[in-house]
């Protein structure tokens, strides 16, 4: 199971080294398990089933407990040195281990197995350093265990189980993200336990061979008087143990869980934290899904992995369409076209997208393009040391990553850079080296962004007010499909053409050239949510004076806020660069011009800090 | 239940008591969502004081003392609730002093079990809840604080001495390095000391100044066009002194600042604009709020050939500043070396 996720610098287009480097992160990592411990309740009392990493040795029971305590008892009278502050910080930081392994089982048995009331709810509770999150979760409903003590028959004396738990442990310190995302994982493996106990008793049968063993050590130890740890036993004979155990390790080191529990059932689920990582930092699950929500049918779905690896990844019965994306998919396609191509809504292909992006498979990106400005993002890794460079040596041979990198240094378009002064180096292979740049997040994307700024008065600085109507219709155009979309490779030379027909004030009445009173009464409603002040300051611009140039400038004028990029106004309005370039010079005076990466998704390339 | 219930349960055994024990726990019921860490040292805190006050007077396990406890928890949640600040008479002479952020929602209650006697004792208990922050950054001798408040908000004898001594050298252009120097202080306790005021967002750390410095704008320059506040802030904080500019000639030169694009450059390009503004201001405020960015240069060593030493500083890792600060050189020193050298590139970042 953890093949595909080793790094093999043999093949292409590779997973992020950084997932490797996770598994060597010290203790106290804040996205990792401490323990993990399944416990179950039932006509036996709590028992705790398993738990995992095991102690060393069960020396814990022996804390001098003459008498019967409370488990949940802090004991003070021995212990004169308390701080006085109460301060929650640790003087000597405890390890992970030790952390966890203070409780015994016991203990661990009683204060992790609730009652059935709190079943079927997140469970919480934080002791000292130490926070425990599970999804108790009821085997079967409470009066099937009253009618078996009534019925006289032996065989419903067995002892039943009530409700289980698969308990994380974790840091106290752990992001409530985290949290939620472990009680995710305990709720997901709690539901298909729960439908294989109803299926085959799974379960309880399962729990008997821990038990079980759990007995056996016990009795050999008080005979031989050696402890061990029976948890060491249990692992070889029973799968679920191993499945624990599995889930465990993985989310130490990959972030990613497959299970098959019974070999039958599939829990799968990945943990954002360890797989969003970007520059040491990760990329917190809420702005993740803020991106996500704001993808724009013009940007486009680049893979992080080779087309093959992952489908190889995917489970046998998964989605058709899934597999159809990943086939069609391309960085020069934007979301639009590859429905079109693969034959799926727009609506879909969204959804698809950002699943692929959760489970960091695929990052968004704006799609390649000849006028494509790219620069070094400043969370790129260049020194040379690093394994990204020796990756992009083997990948590329003959070239080195640094010197790739100082090229853009100043931002260059695509065009610019596949047409360098020395060497003849294949134009496909930069190509590729681009995307291959793109996947590891060294470079992004800048955009243009205009802002309306007019001179201003003597007093005042000229700021334009809100109006509501045209904030709307910007807004409201969001998902709303055009029929037929069309734009070039690289190779071509100009600019994308897009045909967005049916926008609805896309204007077509504006399009019909001469001076109609229809086109200069809509020409001066656009102006009207100006002030007066600016309105004069457009109409002295030398380009106002031809009717055309105005009517332009009128309808784009709610995109010059600074929220809209250039390529985001030539995909909505169906316009060509040169078009805009072109307005945007004749109307300097009012405009002003800058350039940055677009912030949805620039998170792909730099978490936010 | 949607509520979150923070306690820390006491046990003091003693032949005394009627079941050999006296288990007690005091705590504080919150609401599930509210973020609670800070509350913790509180209830530690009164268990602990609550522990000592029964150890030497049997406050608790006497039932008279014990209903002292009813107004001292209905004060306790009143003010915690209100002011986040609160006193407490216990007896005759003894009083709980405690202190929370007023954001949180607190309901107090408490258990106890068994009996004993009293007396009433002198006790005084000061408590206070901490805003717990997260770990600031690591400081570096070439990072240059300046202060986010007016200095002179603060009370400076409030400080540690260190603080104290290096104060009137933080005025946002000196780095630590020069901080240092000047204040014959030594470098890691600056380090320290400034990396404290972090802690508490008194300052916020930028790059050293050069006009050699190259900056680029990031999507938060929109903010100085949305925010109606961020503009006011940003007019007063660079224009020169007596003057006032505007706001367009402001973002004029924000958006002014490009890859490649000196500070010089700007100021022959726009000098107009910066006839009523202090470049150095401008450049601060942005790098303080975030709607512009230093571009670092970094040295790579290309290496060729397995003879010559593995480079130390021309790694990638380590900028221009962080070289010059090391090494003592200037940065022209540094480029006039770096340009002869064919297997050096550099990539700005």
């Amino acid at each position: 199971m953890y093949k595909q996720w080793s790094v093999d610098l043999n093949s292409d287009a590779k997973l992020m080294p950084k997932q490797v480097e996770s598994s060597l992160q010290p203790n106290g990592e804040k996205t990792s398990p401490i323990s993990v411990i399944l416990v179950s309740s039932g006509s036996r009392g709590n028992k705790l089933l398993f738990r995992y990493p095991f102690q060393r040795v069960s020396e814990n029971t022996s804390s001098a407990t003459s008498k019967q305590r409370s488990p949940y008892v802090l004991n003070t009278s021995g212990d004169s040195v308390e701080d006085q502050d109460g301060d929650s910080r640790e003087q000597t930081p405890l390890t992970d281990e030790q952390l966890v392994a203070g409780f015994s089982d016991s203990i661990l048995a009683t204060i992790l197995a609730t009652k059935s009331d709190m079943c079927g709810k997140k469970f919480e509770l934080k002791i000292d350093n130490v926070r425990f999150v599970g999804h108790p979760t009821l085997l079967q409903p409470p009066h099937t265990i009253q009618v078996s003590k009534t019925d006289p028959s032996p065989k419903r004396e067995l002892p039943t189980m009530i409700l289980f738990s698969v308990v994380f442990a974790l840091r106290a310190n752990a992001d409530a993200s985290v949290i939620n995302c472990m009680h995710n994982l305990s709720r997901r493996i709690a539901i298909a336990l729960q439908h294989e106990e109803r299926r085959c008793q799974y379960l309880t049968r399962e729990a008997k061979l821990m038990l079980a063993v759990q007995d056996e050590v016990t009795t050999m130890t008080e005979t031989d008087g050696t402890p061990q740890s029976p948890f060491r036993q249990i692992l070889p004979k029973c799968k679920l143990a191993r499945d624990l155990k599995e889930a465990y390790d993985s989310l130490c080191t990959t972030g990613v869980v497959r299970l098959h529990i019974n070999n039958w059932l599939e829990v799968s689920f990945c943990l954002p934290h360890k797989i969003h990582r970007v520059g040491g930092k990760h990329i917190p699950p809420e702005a993740l899904e803020r991106s996500l929500k704001a993808i724009r049918p013009y940007h486009a779905l680049l893979l992080l992995d080779n087309e093959k690896a992952l489908l190889a990844q995917l489970p046998l019965d998964c989605s058709p369409a899934l597999v159809r994306l990943i086939k069609t998919c391309s960085a020069v396609k934007n979301l639009q076209q590859l429905a079109q191509d693969a034959d799926l809504a727009l609506l879909q292909v969204f959804q698809i997208a950002a699943h692929l992006v959760y489970w960091g498979k695929a990052i968004i990106i704006y799609p390649l393009c000849e006028n494509n400005v790219y620069m070094l993002s400043p969370h790129a890794n260049i020194c040379i040391y690093s394994p990204l460079a020796e990756q992009f040596a083997l990948q590329f041979p003959g070239h080195d990553l640094p010197s790739m990198l100082a090229k853009f240094s100043l931002p260059v378009s695509l065009s610019e850079f596949r047409n360098p002064l020395d060497a003849p180096v294949h134009e496909a292979q930069l190509i590729q080296m681009v995307v291959w740049m793109l996947q590891h997040r060294l470079l992004f994307q800048l955009h243009t962004y205009v802002c309306l700024m007019v001179p201003p008065v003597e007093e005042e600085p000229g700021l334009r007010e809100e109006e509501p109507p045209l904030v709307t219709r910007v807004i409201g155009r969001s998902l709303s499909t055009p029929s037929a979309l069309s734009f070039g490779s690289p190779t071509s030379s100009d600019d994308m053409t897009l045909t967005s027909p049916s926008m609805d004030n896309s204007s077509a009445e504006l399009q019909t050239g001469g001076d109609s009173p229809l086109n200069k009464r809509m020409t001066e409603t656009l102006l009207a949510s100006l002030t007066e002040h600016e309105r004069q300051a457009i109409l002295r611009v030398p380009a106002a004076q031809n009717p055309e140039d105005l009517r332009l400038f009128a309808r784009l004028l709610h995109y010059f806020r600074g929220h809209h990029h250039l390529e985001e106004i030539m995909y909505n309005e169906n316009m060509r660069r040169s078009q805009l370039k072109t307005l945007f010079d004749k109307f300097r005076s009012v405009l002003v011009i800058t350039n940055h990466e677009d912030p949805i998704i620039s998170l792909f390339q730099s978490p936010p800090d | 239940m949607e509520k979150k219930l923070i306690g820390c349960p006491v046990c003091i055994e003693h032949k005394k008591y009627s079941r050999n024990a006296l288990l007690f726990n005091l705590g504080l019921v919150c609401d599930a969502r509210t973020k609670t860490c800070a509350l913790e040292p509180i209830v530690k805190k009164l268990s602990g004081y609550l522990t000592t006050l029964e150890l030497e007077s049997g406050f608790i396990s006497n039932e008279e003392s014990k209903q002292k406890l009813l107004p001292i928890l209905s004060t306790l949640l009143e003010e915690l609730n209100v002011t986040g600040a609160c006193t407490l008479p216990i007896g005759y002479i003894c009083v709980f002093y405690l202190s929370v952020s007023p954001s949180v929602d607190v309901i107090v209650f408490i258990i106890t079990l068994s009996r004993s006697f009293m007396t009433d004792d002198s006790n005084t208990i000061h408590l206070k809840l901490i805003e717990q922050r997260k770990d600031p950054l690591v400081v570096q001798e070439y990072d240059v604080p300046v202060f986010t408040k007016n200095k002179d908000h603060f009370i400076k004898s409030q400080w540690d001495l260190t603080t104290q001594q290096i104060l009137p050298f933080v005025d946002g252009y000196r780095h630590i390095q020069k901080i240092s120097a000047e204040a014959d202080v030594e470098l890691n306790l600056v380090r320290i000391a400034v990396q404290n005021l972090l802690y508490y967002e008194v300052v916020t750390l930028v790059s050293i100044f050069q006009y050699s410095n190259v900056y680029c704008t990031t999507p938060k320059v929109q903010n100085l066009i949305d925010k109606k506040c961020l503009q006011e802030e940003c007019i007063h904080y660079v224009s020169k002194l007596g003057q006032r500019t505007n706001l367009r000639d402001v973002f004029q030169l924000y958006c002014g600042l490009t890859p490649g694009t000196t500070v010089r450059d700007l100021c022959s390009r726009y000098s107009h604009q910066l006839q009523r503004v202090d470049e150095r201001k401008l450049i601060q405020f942005g790098l303080m709020k975030g709607l512009i960015r230093r571009l670092q240069k970094y040295p790579v060593k290309v290496v060729r050939d397995e003879r010559s030493r593995p480079p130390r500083l021309y790694t990638g890792c380590h900028s221009y500043d962080e070289i010059c600060c090391k090494t003592g050189m200037s940065y022209k020193e540094l480029d006039e070396r770096l340009e002869n050298d064919p297997n050096i590139v550099v990539c700005w970042k």
